[in-house]
């Protein structure tokens, strides 16, 4: 009877102080931190984090198991950079008209997957997705196909005369990253206290029970895809900026869409911090692989010698099969963690109160 | 006025009449039992009547409006709410979170609605079970909260779906008791039980259909005495 204890919003002073306290960090970080590879890990754990969260208001919340995300990533990305490479439109206006398009985007998706339930919506979304990387390959005109879109400049971002930034270094982005996620974990928070939180779970538990207690089910679905949207978009148009060059074998590939999804499930579904952690976990692990950190650390630390046949297969393959190895961990996690590794942590905790009651 | 006319609804699935022209109504306040054998069509008549599955033809009327072509979700902000013959709880939510579920329908203040759900939950004696997963209770307590949570949304009309189907005599008799509790708040109700003996104890009508089409319609005592109701259940040669 211990949850009986909580106020009725579930919130204590202890958590919130801590969470102050990481914001700050994060926010003084660069201050300290110049190492550009550092910021850069940062970053891509910020766009994760907010793709994350955005897919969990619609996968987590609602149990709208969408595998076609890319495709609102995909349309904020190319929106945002067609519109400052071939029209000299500055980002900052460019990636609300992203959001515009992923919305228009979202409705026009929703109008057609929702009719489904359960793999065949996840069936549905794939497919969905599918012709948006299709079409971005095809209408050349717009897109530039498969050569994808380079941008040359971002024009520095100005308010009156004084020069904000230049987005020159990484810094810039790592604040865009950090704000956008700090938004879309805020709208989580909120979503989940709030009657829309109710409906979603209420949706995701069993649709035919939510219609029968008066919840327009096709109205709330697309709240939740809306909101999920908007946030993709953005983390689209984001890593667009950053990156420079998107084309749709990045920004619109299936990959992409069952990557977002893992961070979820990994991390933990339906909660606000299982994004979060599951970008943690899935960031800087994948960069590890990709850049043979683990193959040298081993050899580093002595387990293995570099001219034993075992060291060289490592050092020159481990970098080639961290798609296998992320297979191989989200097949972990789905047999050992059903709830993610947050669900995992409040299992331990709780099973180590119960001991010391 | 009746509070709910069903006018001639037929319901079709391919060449098979589930419901055939099936009139009957309902008056504020009383306590109607839907009898019959299995696949006489009870379900399916819920199903037309709460905009599951739209009357192939014939017309649903609550209170003056014409209720056909309407979603559930409109049905249940209409007034009319219905529980489900196999129970439905929102498992990974708390037995209050599901009652409020039902209680937002009326309320988007969250604390409002929270008040509403512990007060129902009193009416169903499960206040102190508000804070477990609704997937972890028992059958009994299942059809419990699944009542309390269609209450929550502050129905005039009650359909419920074999609520004792499952239970214990005990279990069966505390239900009986609620239905009679939700009676005396004014709130009408239509009720699909199998429990004969808790039917003709609760109803104030009963309305018996068999192979999709309405038999009899009357009192209690009526329906006992009736021979085609008796062919019906027990067979030719025991009538």
């Amino acid at each position: 009877m211990k949850s009986l204890k909580k106020n009725d919003r579930g919130i204590s002073a202890l958590p919130v102080l801590f969470g102050i306290a990481v914001v700050a960090l994060l926010f003084a970080l660069p201050k300290f931190v110049t190492n550009t590879y550092a910021l850069h890990i940062m970053i891509l754990i910020f766009i994760s984090v907010i793709t994350g969260s955005a897919w969990n208001i619609l996968g987590g919340y609602t149990g709208q198991y969408s595998v076609g995300h890319a495709a609102y990533f995909g349309v904020g990305a190319y929106t945002t950079m067609v519109l400052l490479q071939y029209r000299h439109i500055a980002p900052w206006f460019g990636i609300w008209a992203g959001v515009a398009v992923a919305l228009a985007t979202g409705l026009l998706i929703g109008s057609i997957c929702f009719r489904l339930r359960g793999p065949y919506f996840v069936l549905a979304s794939i497919a969905v997705a599918e012709i948006f990387r299709v079409s971005a390959l095809n209408l050349k005109d717009l897109t530039n196909g498969a050569e994808g879109i380079l941008i040359t400049d971002i024009p520095p971002l100005r308010i009156g005369n004084a020069v904000v930034t230049d987005f020159l270094s990484k810094v810039p982005f790592y604040y865009s990253g950090l704000v956008i996620a700090l938004a879309v974990i805020c709208v989580t928070w909120l979503v989940q206290n709030s009657k829309l939180g109710y409906y979603f779970q209420a949706i995701r538990e069993d649709q035919d029970a939510a219609h029968s207690l008066g919840i327009n089910l096709t109205l709330y679905k697309n709240i939740a895809l809306s909101l999920s949207a908007i946030f993709t978009s953005l983390a689209g148009s984001l890593y667009g900026l950053y990156v420079g060059f998107i084309d749709p074998g990045t920004v619109l590939d299936l990959g992409l869409s069952v990557q977002i999804v893992m961070t979820c499930i990994i991390g933990g579904i339906g909660t606000i911090f299982g994004p979060m952690i599951g970008a943690a976990v899935l960031v800087p692990f994948s960069e590890a692989l990709r850049s043979n950190v683990i193959a040298q650390a081993l050899i580093d630390s002595g387990l293995v010698r570099e001219s034993s046949p075992l060291g060289s297969f490592l050092k020159e393959q481990l970098s080639h099969a961290h798609v296998l190895i992320y297979g191989i961990l989200l097949v972990v996690v789905i047999l050992f963690m059903p709830d993610g590794i947050l669900g995992f942590i409040r299992k331990l905790l709780a099973k180590k109160r119960k001991e010391a009651a | 006025m009746p509070l709910l006319e069903i006018k001639k609804v037929s319901k079709f699935f391919g060449g098979l009449a589930a419901n055939l022209d099936v009139s009957f109504a309902v008056e504020s306040g009383i306590i109607l039992g839907l009898i019959g054998p299995n696949g006489a069509g009870k379900t399916t008549l819920f199903n037309c009547i709460t905009g599951y599955d739209p009357p192939s033809r014939g017309e649903v009327v609550f209170e003056g409006r014409r209720m056909n072509g309407l979603r559930p979700d409109a049905v249940c902000r209409l007034g009319m709410a219905r529980t489900w013959q196999k129970v439905r709880p929102l498992a990974k939510m708390t037995v209050v979170d599901n009652v409020m579920v039902g209680a937002l329908c009326r309320t988007n203040s969250l604390s409002t609605a929270r008040a509403a759900a512990l007060e129902q939950l009193r009416v169903v004696h499960m206040e102190h079970r508000a804070n477990i997963k609704a997937g972890s209770l028992p059958l009994g307590e299942r059809k419990k909260l699944e009542v309390a949570r269609v209450l929550a949304t502050r129905p005039k009309m009650l359909l419920l779906d074999e609520v004792m189907g499952g239970l214990n005599p005990a279990e069966s008799e505390e239900i009986i008791g609620m239905v009679l509790d939700i009676k005396k708040l004014g709130i009408t109700q239509m009720v699909i039980e199998h429990n004969m003996r808790a039917i003709m104890r609760i109803s104030d009508r009963i309305v018996v259909l068999t192979s999709g089409e309405k038999l009899a319609e009357g009192g209690p005592q009526e329906i006992v005495s009736n021979p085609a109701v008796i062919q019906a259940y027990l067979g030719e040669s025991n009538a």
